[in-house]
């Protein structure tokens, strides 16, 4: 019978061994390091963000926001160029820029930062990123010490905007890449990542703007909106960024903060022109526009946390906001669209054919954004009532669905429109025919020859109106509807300080971010 | 001898009428349940896919008895119309389980030999398989939508009754009678309509029973975790998994239809525990 007492409390003693181990506190603080967690919904792959490599897909984001990597030009609020690892920048002529680097900056390896690192860097970037390369359209680079030239193929006005973009972070490209782990010049050190998982960042104590606060810090991967925010409820994280909207009121109170910020980041829908898709009719697109209710998308499903759109970018900026014309919402008015355009309800099943076609529209979106799918429900609703069948695919697969012509015809997604404070961004990245991110193969000569003219254009105010015109194409061509413009917030525990939202929504991770 | 067993009688009576009046009750309740999610468009109150921006997240009240969701739309419409869903493919699920099922086992048991290794090596395939991550499996592989969260689930369930049917069929087959009927000149299928089929079919009827609450939670776990029934159509394990973001702020959203699942969960289990004790002879 003893043996058979001592088996049980063999038994108990290592299950309690394990819990102990399960519920252990981090090393960090128990070694009286000061560490943040932060639980992040969008760092993961589906956001193209695998890793902190800025010259990888989107994960110059991740570099810039979590505050490994710093650009040579950064953003105010107001989306105004201000110096960073640039001291100062001349426009010598058209097509060569001149700009004086700090002399005080390291790279987390222990490399000085000078022109001949910020040379390979940019050559780096554009061998290995493409959108960069069609951004920059750099001919060649010149390194003197701290002073740095560039010569584009062609006037390139938007080039500082484009520079402070997150793949334009100046790491050291002899450190490596090993994992997607890069050296910069921030306030904190990537040490481990696991994509889709975790980021862990330790204090970089040798950082030009001052020591940083905190000895370490978690990112973790937290993709679902209702995890994160028990996560920051029970304190297993002590910050949060991306948490869905419905979940702010346990937020408001004297336990938390929130930072919020109105910024470019819309949801809008890209619309598919493959010949197979129903939105390759013009009535179909223009339908679509008509019966998305935005002002209800807003007001009740985003808490009010937005504005409804108008065109590509908000109110704020010069070429933003209703100096451009979109459709409203007006389902009657689709109706009579769909019905002149031969889209009737032949079999009386609520749902419009054309040529034995039903109109089905094969919704593409994903949760990351935790409101992206409601406004996919939202749109069913709406798009309903005039005729048309919408079926979702809200799949964190999207980057890949979205390959594939014949799988979609209309793409919601979330993206800042004005990342560099420049309107040519959104266009060359979305819609002009050569565009990286056009996957719905939407081709106007109107627009590309405007694109071309405003590649060109240094003054500003012709800029704006460039800008202007060419978001009138896009909407007149209905080759995108856009829905709202979001409020940029993120929350953290009281006891966190300086964890503050900026309108362009890169610069996360400072030095002055604390836990007291 | 004969003073002791008179009690035992009654108490079996007793027992036997308690049983009976639990049999009836539970049935009714499940009929009723069943019932309603057939005529479930009818009593729908509102209609259930309607959106009304105006209403959005409305707590209980006296016209919207459940609130209403996020979009407006009345919980309460949504969780009956949701009942047709859910109530439904389970009872098609274990239909089709149970049929599919015990068919293959009588195959095993009366045809023998290769028949029986080669189908019970193949039940066995199934069973090495941890049911509903295979059925996560199956679902992902075909895609989201109930049809294919029914056929991921029967793939996994229906060996049970495969083994079951088996067991009870070769039981049978030396059973005295059946060599009589045998020698009488009883043809094959004579044998196993007439003899096999309601002499089995008594267990593996409360094995269908009991079931009917496992695969209602199966699923609407399925649903849950995004691979059954897809927006708008109501189903209850879709509605939970959807407004689980509202638990602490607008709980009757989620809760809702989290009731529905308990409480039809809990008539069909009554029910099959009922049915088991019913027919189980030692309690006659």
């Amino acid at each position: 019978m003893n043996w058979k007492k001592l088996l049980a409390a063999a038994l108990v003693l290592g299950l309690s061994a394990g819990v102990m181990a399960g519920c252990g506190s981090d090393k960090a603080a128990s070694n009286g390091e000061k560490a943040l967690v932060i639980g992040d919904t969008t760092f993961n792959s589906s956001n193209e963000e695998p890793d902190v490599n800025p010259h990888n897909a989107y994960a110059g984001w991740a570099c810039i926001r979590y505050g490994i990597g710093e650009t040579l030009i950064k953003y105010s609020d107001k989306m105004e160029l201000q110096p960073w690892l640039a001291t100062k920048w001349e426009n010598v002529d058209e097509l060569t820029w001149k700009f004086t680097l700090r002399d005080d900056v390291t790279f987390s390896s222990g490399r000085k930062m000078d022109a001949a690192a910020v040379k390979q860097c940019l050559e780096h970037l554009i061998e290995s990123n493409k959108r960069a390369a069609q951004d920059l359209k750099i001919a060649a680079i010149e390194a003197n010490g701290q002073e740095l030239t560039i010569k584009t193929t062609e006037p390139k006005p938007a080039l500082l905007n484009y520079l402070g973009d997150p793949y334009g972070c100046i790491i050291d490209v002899d450190a490596g890449f090993e994992k997607g782990i890069v050296a910069g010049t921030g306030p904190y050190i990537a040490t481990d990542i696991k994509t889709d998982d975790h980021l862990v960042l330790k204090k970089n104590e040798h950082y030009w703007g001052g020591t940083p606060k905190l000895d370490k810090i978690t990112i973790r991967t937290i993709t679902d909106g209702n995890t994160l925010s028990s996560a920051l409820q029970s304190g297993e994280v002590q910050a949060a960024y991306g948490m869905a909207y419905e979940s702010y009121p346990l937020f408001r109170n004297d336990k938390y903060n929130i930072s919020q910020i109105s910024t470019s980041r819309c949801f809008f829908g890209k619309m598919n022109f493959d010949p197979d898709s129903v939105c390759a009719d013009p009535a179909v697109r223009q339908a679509i526009a008509m019966g998305i209710d935005k002002e209800n998308f807003v007001a009740k499903l985003l808490d009010g946390n937005g504005f409804p759109a108008n065109g590509v970018f908000p109110a704020d900026p010069a070429f933003g906001g209703d100096k451009v014309k979109a459709e409203k919402f007006d389902l009657e008015g689709a109706k009579k669209v769909l019905e002149a355009a031969g889209w009737v309800d032949t079999d009386g099943d609520g749902i419009r054919e054309k040529n034995g076609k039903k109109l089905v529209i094969k919704w593409l979106t994903y949760p990351s954004r935790q409101e992206l799918p409601l406004l996919a429900e939202s749109a069913q609703a709406t798009l309903k009532e005039i005729g048309m069948q919408v079926e979702i695919n809200n799949t964190a697969d999207n980057n890949q669905v979205v390959k594939d012509a014949k799988a979609w015809d209309v793409y919601a997604m979330a993206n800042v429109q004005a990342p560099t404070g420049d309107p040519e961004y959104w266009f060359t990245v979305f819609a002009t025919s050569n565009a990286t991110k056009n996957q719905g193969k939407y081709k106007s000569a109107r627009l590309d020859a405007l694109e071309n003219q405003l590649s060109r254009e240094f003054d500003p105010a012709k800029r704006t109106q460039l800008a202007l015109d060419m978001q009138q194409v896009v909407l007149d061509d209905h080759a995108f509807v856009f829905c709202s413009f979001l409020k940029m917030s993120m929350i953290s525990k009281v006891n966190v300080k300086n964890y503050t939202s900026h309108a362009c929504d890169y610069y996360q991770v400072t030095a002055d971010l604390d836990v007291e | 001898m004969s003073s002791s067993a008179t009690p035992t009688i009654r108490l079996q009576n007793v027992q036997k009428n308690t049983l009976q009046r639990k049999l009836y009750f539970f049935g009714a309740l499940a009929l009723l349940l069943v019932a309603a999610s057939f005529f479930s468009e009818q009593l729908c109150p509102y209609d259930p896919y309607m959106q009304d921006m105006s209403l959005t997240k409305a707590a209980p009240s006296a016209e919207h008895l459940l609130g209403t969701d996020r979009y407006g739309r009345d919980m309460f419409s949504r969780v009956i119309a949701g009942s047709k869903t859910s109530i439904f493919s389970t009872l098609l699920l274990v239909s089709f389980i149970t049929l599919f099922g015990s068919f293959i086992g009588i195959v095993c048991a009366w045809m023998g030999r290769k028949t029986d290794t080669v189908l019970m090596r193949l039940s066995d395939m199934f069973l090495a398989f941890p049911g509903l991550v295979f059925a996560l499996a199956v679902a992902a592989v075909l895609g989201g939508g109930v049809h294919n969260a029914i056929f991921a689930l029967a793939a996994i369930s229906w060996p049970k009754y495969a083994r079951l049917a088996r067991s009870q069929t070769l039981a049978l087959q030396a059973a005295p009678f059946m060599q009589a009927a045998k020698m009488a000149g009883s043809s094959t299928f004579k044998l196993i309509y007439k003899h096999v089929i309601p002499n089995i079919s008594g267990p593996i009827l409360v094995t269908a029973v009991l079931d009917i609450g496992t695969m209602m939670m199966e699923l609407a776990g399925l649903s849950f975790l995004g691979l059954g029934a897809k927006p708008p159509i109501p189903e209850w394990g879709s509605m939970m998994s959807d407004t689980r973001n509202l638990l602490p702020t607008q709980p009757w959203v989620t809760l809702a239809p989290g009731f529905a699942i308990f409480f039809s969960v809990m008539i069909f289990n009554l029910l099959g525990d009922t049915v088991r004790d019913y027919l189980d002879p030692k309690r006659r």
